[in-house]
C-alpha cells in the first residue's frame, strides 16, 4: 500500500506543479482513475460526482455553464430566454438550494441565494464537477440539492501562446474569445476575454396573443396570431479573466485569479405584453469582480491551501417609459452593491495509507446595500426604499476517511456553520463505498447527511417584504448507488452509474404575495424529493482514426409537497413542485475522424407544472420538449497556425418551446466559428 | 466502419424523432352564450408569468366557468388581471403588467377591442361612452381614453408624484368630480374636475389608502393599510376614513391596530352597508359611529384576498388565494353569514365585477 501511495505521489507531483487550488492529493487521485479504475480517490469515498469533461466545457465559445449543464447533466435548467437568467433545479430543489463555488469561493449571490449560470462562460471554466446531494457537504454547507464546483487551472504552456475564436451567428450574434498565455518553469500567466453581443431579436409565432383587424367603426373583422420578434432582448456581455501562478518548484504555488464581468442585458418583453417596445426600457446591468489569491503548500503527507478573496457586484435594474416627448422616465431604478471579503484554509493529512483526515475553515463578511425605489416622503423630501446590511458567515468542517482494505472506504464529515450570530446545528455526513465485484470494477456506495440553508439577505431584510423571523431550511438526504467501469486500452471504455436518492426538506422558503401588494417569504413547505439518476459513457476507438463517444444521463425526480395545507382549500399537498420536471434526460454523441468531429446533442424535459396544485390548464403546464443541436468541426494544421472551423445548428428541428411561461425561446438558429492558434 | 457510422446516425435520428411529441393547444375557440346575472372574477395570476385568467359564476345555477377569456378567444388574458368594469354589454378588463385593457362581450366573452400601451393600468372609470379615466401604478399620470375608438387621448398630471412613486387607484364620481385614492407610498385622495380634466384639490389621509367607495349619504370611505414596518414612508396603524364628498373633509377616523391586514372596501347595492377585510370579513352600517367588535365572517385560517357583495341579494363573496400558486377559492355567504357555495377559480382571485 505504501508503494501505491509513493507511486501516486511520484505520479502526481509533476502535475501538481501548476495546480493552483487542490494540490497534489486531488491530482493524485485523478491519476489513479486512469490506472484501470482500480483505485478510488480517498477524498471521494462514497460521493456521487459528475465530472464535466473539457470537451463539454470547451465545445464552443458561445456557451454558458447553463447550456453545458442542460446537455451534460441531469440538472434541470430553468431558462428565462436566450442570454437571460438561467437557474438550476438540482434533484428537484430550488435554485438557491444549489451551492456554487469558483476556485473554492462560494459565488451564490448573498442577496438572492441563487447563481445565474448564464453569466458564467464555459470557456472560463477548466474543471467542473457536480456534487450530488450529500456529497456537497464535503465542499460546502447549504447545498440541499447539491453543489456545482467550478475551477480554473494553469494552461501549462511553455513560452507565449495565443488563441482567438470568432463566432458569427443568427440574430446578428457575435462571440469573441481571446486567450493569451505565457509560461516557464516557475510562472504561468493566462488572460482570457469573452465578448458576446446580439440584438437577440429572433422571431416566433406568438400563440398567446392575436392581432385585431378593425373596420372603420372599430368592429373586429379578423384576428390572427402574429409572428413577433423577441422584443427588447438585446445583450452585451464582457468577461475578462486574468490568472497568474508562481511555482517555487519546491512544493509551494501562489496563484492569482481575477474575473471581471460587465453585462448589459435588456429583459425581453413577455408574449402577453401589449406595450410598445420603443416606449419601454427594461434593462439589467451588472458589474462583478471576483478575485482570489491562493497559496498551495504540499508536503509528502499533507497539504495546506489558503485563500483570500474579494468579490464585488453592482447590479442595476431600470424600468423606464417614454413620456411621449422622447424622454425616458424611470419607473424603477434599483441598485444593489455587494461587497464580500472572505478567507479559507483547507488541509489534508495522510495519517497512514489507510487514513486521510481533512479540515477546512472559511469565513466571509458580506456588505449589502440594496436600493429598490426612490420615493417622495410624506414631508416632501426624497427617500429610498431599501436596506443596508452586513452578515458574517463561517463554515468549518473536519473529516476522516478510512480504507481498512483496498476495496472498502468509509468517510465521516462533520460541518458547522455560523451565520450572523446563529450557529447551525451540527451537519454530519457519512459515506461508505466498496468494490463488490472486481471485474468490471462494480462499486456500491451509500451516504447520509443532514443539511441546512440559512435565509438569504433579501429573505430577511428586503423592503418591503423581508421576514426577519424566517427559520433555516433543513433537510436529510440519503443516497445509494452502483457504478461500473470496464475497458480495453485503445479499444473501448464503458462506465456508468445508477443512483437512488431521497431528501426530506422542512421549512422550505417561498415568497408569496401579501394583502398589501408586495411579496414576503414564509417557511411553509415540507418537501420530499426522491428519485433515480442514471449516467453512462462509452468510448470506442477504431482503426483509421475513427473515434466514437456517447454520453447519456437520465433522471426521475419527483419532488413532492408534503407540508401542512395552507388552508382547507389547499390542493397542493402530495403534488409535484412547480417548474420541476419529473423526468429529464440528455445524450451527447461525438464521432471523430482525423481532424473532423461531428457532434449531436439532445436533451429532454418532461412536462412541468406551473401551479402547486398540478392543475392541467392551458397555463397550468408547460409541454415536454426535446432539443437537438448538431455541430461539425474541422481542424486545419497549417505551417504557421492551427485553424479550426466549426458550424453549429441549434434547435435543429425548429421546436416551439418554453422553459418558463410567456418567455419564448428561439427556433432553429446557426452559428459559425473560426479559431486561430498561431505557432510561434 | 460504415456500419458503425450508420448505426450512430440512426441512433441520433431515433432520438430526434421524438421531437414531434411537444403538443400545444392553440386556436380552439369555445362558444359561450350566457344570460342573466353573473359574476366575473379577475384572477391576477403570477407576476411575470402571464397566467392571469377570468372566471364567470352564475349565482342562480351555482356554476362557474374558469379561464373564459382564453377559452372564448384562444389567446391569453395576460399578466396580472387587476380589475374589471362593465359598461352596457361590454366588460373592460384591466390587465396591469400587459399594459392593456380588453373590451369583451359580457355574454360570449369574445373580445370587442383593446386599448394598448398603457403604463401600468389599475382601474377604469367611465365618464361617457367616449371618455374614461385609467389610473396607473408607476406613473404620475391618469390616462384619458376613448373606449369607442380604443385610443389614449390624453392624460391628467397628478401633483407631487414622480413616475417612480406614481400611484393612482380606485375612482368614484360625485357630481362632476372624480375622486381617486393614491396608494403606493402615498397618503392622499385626489379630486379631479372632469370638465377640465385636472386635479383641483387633494386631501391627506393615512398612509397608503387602498380602496375608495361612495355611500348613499354621499360620503367617501377609504381604508389605509398603514404601510409596512421599516418603510421610509412611515408605518402606522391602518384606519378607515369617512370623508364628506361635498366639502372634501374628513369626518370620522376609525383606527385599527398596528400591523392589521386591512383592505378591500365594498358597499352593498343600497350603499348603506360597508364591508372590508381585516384578516376576517367585517361589516357595519355607514351610519354607525363605531366599528363592530366581532367580525361578520371569521377567518378560515387563510388570508382573504378579495371581497364583493352581491347587488342583487347582499350575498358576500370572499376570495382565498391559498398559496398564490394554485387556483384560488371563492366562498359565497348569505347576507346573514351562512355559507351557500364554494368554488375554485384561477390563480390569485383579486377582484370581482357584477354583470
Amino acid at each position: 500500500m505504501k508503494k501505491i501511495l509513493l507511486l501516486l505521489f511520484l505520479g502526481i507531483y509533476p502535475m501538481w506543479l501548476f495546480s493552483q487550488s487542490k494540490g497534489s492529493i486531488d491530482e493524485g487521485v485523478s491519476i489513479s482513475e486512469v490506472m484501470v479504475y482500480s483505485k478510488r480517490p480517498m477524498k471521494e469515498i462514497g460521493a456521487q460526482l459528475t465530472k464535466l469533461d473539457s470537451m463539454a466545457l470547451k465545445e464552443n465559445i458561445a456557451l454558458s455553464m447553463a447550456d453545458v449543464l442542460a446537455f451534460n447533466s441531469s440538472i434541470f435548467v430553468k431558462n428565462y430566454g436566450r442570454a437571460t437568467l438561467s437557474t438550476v433545479a438540482f434533484r428537484g430543489t430550488s435554485a438557491s438550494h444549489t451551492q456554487v463555488t469558483w476556485n473554492g469561493m462560494k459565488i451564490n449571490n448573498p442577496m438572492l441565494g441563487m447563481t445565474d449560470f448564464s453569466m458564467i462562460p464555459s470557456y472560463f471554466i477548466d474543471d467542473a464537477s457536480l456534487l450530488h446531494g450529500t456529497s456537497s457537504v464535503n465542499e460546502t454547507g447549504g447545498g440541499l440539492g447539491g453543489a456545482v464546483k467550478l475551477s480554473t487551472k494553469p494552461a501549462r504552456n511553455e513560452g507565449f501562446g495565443l488563441q482567438y475564436i470568432q463566432g458569427v451567428g443568427s440574430f446578428s450574434t457575435f462571440d469573441e474569445f481571446l486567450r493569451l498565455t505565457y509560461g516557464n518553469d516557475h510562472w504561468q500567466s493566462s488572460t482570457r476575454v469573452v465578448y458576446s453581443s446580439s440584438p437577440n431579436d429572433y422571431d416566433y409565432r406568438n400563440h398567446d396573443k392575436k392581432i385585431n383587424i378593425y373596420d372603420e367603426d372599430m368592429n373586429i373583422i379578423d384576428q390572427y396570431y402574429p409572428v413577433e420578434r423577441n422584443r427588447s432582448g438585446a445583450f452585451k456581455d464582457f468577461h475578462l479573466l486574468q490568472e497568474v501562478y508562481y511555482n517555487t518548484g519546491k512544493g509551494d504555488c501562489i496563484g492569482l485569479n481575477a474575473w471581471y464581468i460587465n453585462s448589459n442585458r435588456e429583459l425581453a418583453m413577455l408574449t402577453v405584453d401589449y406595450g410598445d417596445d420603443t416606449e419601454f426600457e427594461n434593462r439589467q446591468r451588472e458589474q462583478t469582480f471576483r478575485g482570489v489569491v491562493s497559496w498551495n503548500h504540499l508536503r509528502e503527507k499533507w497539504r495546506l491551501d489558503a485563500k483570500a478573496t474579494y468579490m464585488y457586484t453592482w447590479l442595476a435594474y431600470d424600468y423606464k417609459r417614454d413620456l411621449g416627448n422622447g424622454i425616458m422616465a424611470p419607473m424603477t431604478a434599483s441598485r444593489s452593491y455587494i461587497n464580500t471579503i472572505s478567507g479559507a484554509i483547507d488541509s489534508e493529512y495522510f495519517v497512514s495509507d489507510k487514513w486521510l483526515v481533512t479540515a477546512s475553515l472559511s469565513v466571509s463578511q458580506h456588505f449589502v446595500r440594496s436600493q429598490d425605489k426612490n420615493i417622495i416622503l410624506q414631508e416632501g423630501d426624497k427617500g429610498i426604499v431599501g436596506y443596508n446590511k452586513g452578515r458574517f458567515e463561517m463554515s468549518g468542517s473536519v473529516s476522516a476517511k478510512w480504507q481498512p482494505i483496498e476495496r472498502l472506504g468509509l468517510s465521516i464529515v462533520v460541518r458547522e456553520e455560523l451565520v450572523g450570530n446563529k450557529w447551525s446545528p451540527l451537519i454530519p455526513a457519512f459515506f461508505i463505498d466498496g468494490v463488490i465485484i472486481e471485474p468490471g470494477n462494480i462499486t456500491a456506495r451509500a451516504s447520509i447527511s443532514r443539511n441546512f440553508r440559512t435565509p438569504t439577505l433579501n429573505d430577511l431584510y428586503a423592503l418591503p417584504g423581508g421576514n426577519p423571523d424566517l427559520k433555516s431550511e433543513r433537510g436529510w438526504t440519503y443516497d445509494a448507488g452502483l457504478s461500473f467501469a470496464v475497458g480495453r486500452e485503445n479499444l473501448y471504455s464503458l462506465k456508468g452509474s445508477a443512483g437512488w436518492f431521497e431528501s426530506f426538506i422542512s421549512d422550505w422558503i417561498i415568497w408569496l404575495p401579501t394583502t398589501q401588494g408586495f411579496f414576503s417569504p414564509r417557511n411553509i413547505k415540507d418537501v420530499h424529493a426522491y428519485g433515480i439518476e442514471l449516467q453512462a459513457e462509452g468510448n470506442l476507438w477504431l482503426p483509421r482514426g475513427w473515434e466514437l463517444n456517447l454520453n447519456g444521463t437520465f433522471s426521475w425526480t419527483p419532488s413532492i409537497n408534503e407540508g401542512e395545507p395552507v388552508s382547507v382549500a389547499d390542493q397542493s399537498i402530495g403534488k409535484q413542485l412547480p417548474y420541476v420536471p419529473e423526468f429529464s434526460s440528455s445524450v451527447i454523441g461525438r464521432l471523430s475522424w482525423r481532424d473532423w468531429t461531428f457532434m449531436y446533442k439532445w436533451c429532454y424535459y418532461s412536462e412541468r407544472y406551473t401551479m402547486s396544485s398540478n392543475d392541467i390548464t392551458f397555463s397550468g403546464k408547460l409541454p415536454p420538449y426535446f432539443m437537438s443541436n448538431i455541430s461539425l468541426e474541422k481542424l486545419l494544421k497549417l505551417r504557421w497556425l492551427d485553424l479550426s472551423l466549426k458550424g453549429v445548428i441549434n434547435n435543429l428541428f425548429d421546436e416551439e418551446y418554453l422553459s418558463v411561461l410567456s418567455r419564448p425561446m428561439p427556433g432553429i438558429n446557426f452559428e459559425i466559428f473560426i479559431g486561430i492558434t498561431p505557432k510561434w | 466502419m460504415k456500419r458503425l457510422i450508420i448505426l450512430f446516425l440512426l441512433a441520433m435520428l431515433m432520438s430526434s424523432l421524438h421531437t414531434s411529441c411537444m403538443k400545444w393547444e392553440y386556436g380552439i375557440e369555445e362558444e359561450f352564450a350566457t344570460s342573466g346575472d353573473g359574476l366575473f372574477i379577475t384572477c391576477e395570476g403570477n407576476f411575470q408569468y402571464g397566467n392571469a385568467s377570468l372566471s364567470y359564476y352564475d349565482p342562480s345555477k351555482k356554476v362557474v366557468e374558469n379561464d373564459i377569456f382564453n377559452r372564448a378567444n384562444a389567446m391569453k388574458l395576460g399578466d396580472v388581471a387587476q380589475s374589471m368594469v362593465i359598461r352596457g354589454d361590454v366588460g373592460w378588463v384591466v390587465v396591469n403588467n400587459s399594459h392593456v385593457l380588453f373590451a369583451i362581450d359580457i355574454n360570449t366573452f369574445k373580445e370587442r377591442g383593446r386599448i394598448t400601451n398603457l403604463t401600468s393600468p389599475r382601474y377604469i372609470h367611465f365618464l361617457s361612452d367616449e371618455k374614461a379615466y385609467v389610473t396607473q401604478l408607476w406613473d404620475n399620470r391618469i390616462f384619458i381614453v376613448n373606449p369607442k375608438r380604443y385610443e389614449i387621448i390624453g392624460h391628467i398630471d397628478c401633483p407631487n408624484m414622480t413616475m417612480e412613486s406614481g400611484s393612482t387607484e380606485q375612482m368614484v364620481q360625485y357630481g362632476k368630480y372624480v375622486y381617486v385614492n393614491c396608494w403606493s407610498y402615498q397618503n392622499r385622495i385626489l379630486k379631479i374636475d372632469t370638465e377640465t380634466d385636472s386635479v383641483v384639490d387633494e386631501l391627506v389621509v393615512g398612509i397608503q389608502p387602498a380602496a375608495l367607495v361612495l355611500d348613499k349619504n354621499n360620503k367617501l370611505w377609504t381604508i389605509t393599510d398603514g404601510g409596512y414596518e421599516g418603510s421610509p414612508y412611515g408605518y402606522e396603524p391602518p384606519s378607515l376614513y369617512r370623508i364628506d364628498a361635498e366639502t372634501f373633509t374628513i369626518e370620522r377616523v376609525y383606527q385599527f391596530a398596528l400591523g392589521d391586514n386591512t383592505g378591500e372596501l365594498q358597499l352593498n347595492r343600497a350603499g348603506d352597508m360597508l364591508y372590508w377585510l381585516n384578516d376576517d370579513v367585517w361589516a357595519m352600517s355607514v351610519d354607525d359611529e363605531n366599528v363592530p367588535i366581532r367580525p361578520f365572517l371569521p377567518n378560515r385560517g387563510t388570508i382573504y384576498y378579495g371581497l364583493t357583495v352581491s347587488p342583487d341579494n347582499g350575498d358576500v363573496y370572499v376570495a382565498d388565494a391559498i398559496d398564490y400558486q394554485q387556483p384560488g377559492k371563492i366562498y359565497r355567504y348569505s347576507s346573514d353569514g351562512t355559507l351557500i357555495d364554494e368554488f375554485y377559480v384561477g390563480i390569485i382571485p383579486g377582484a370581482f365585477c357584477w354583470k
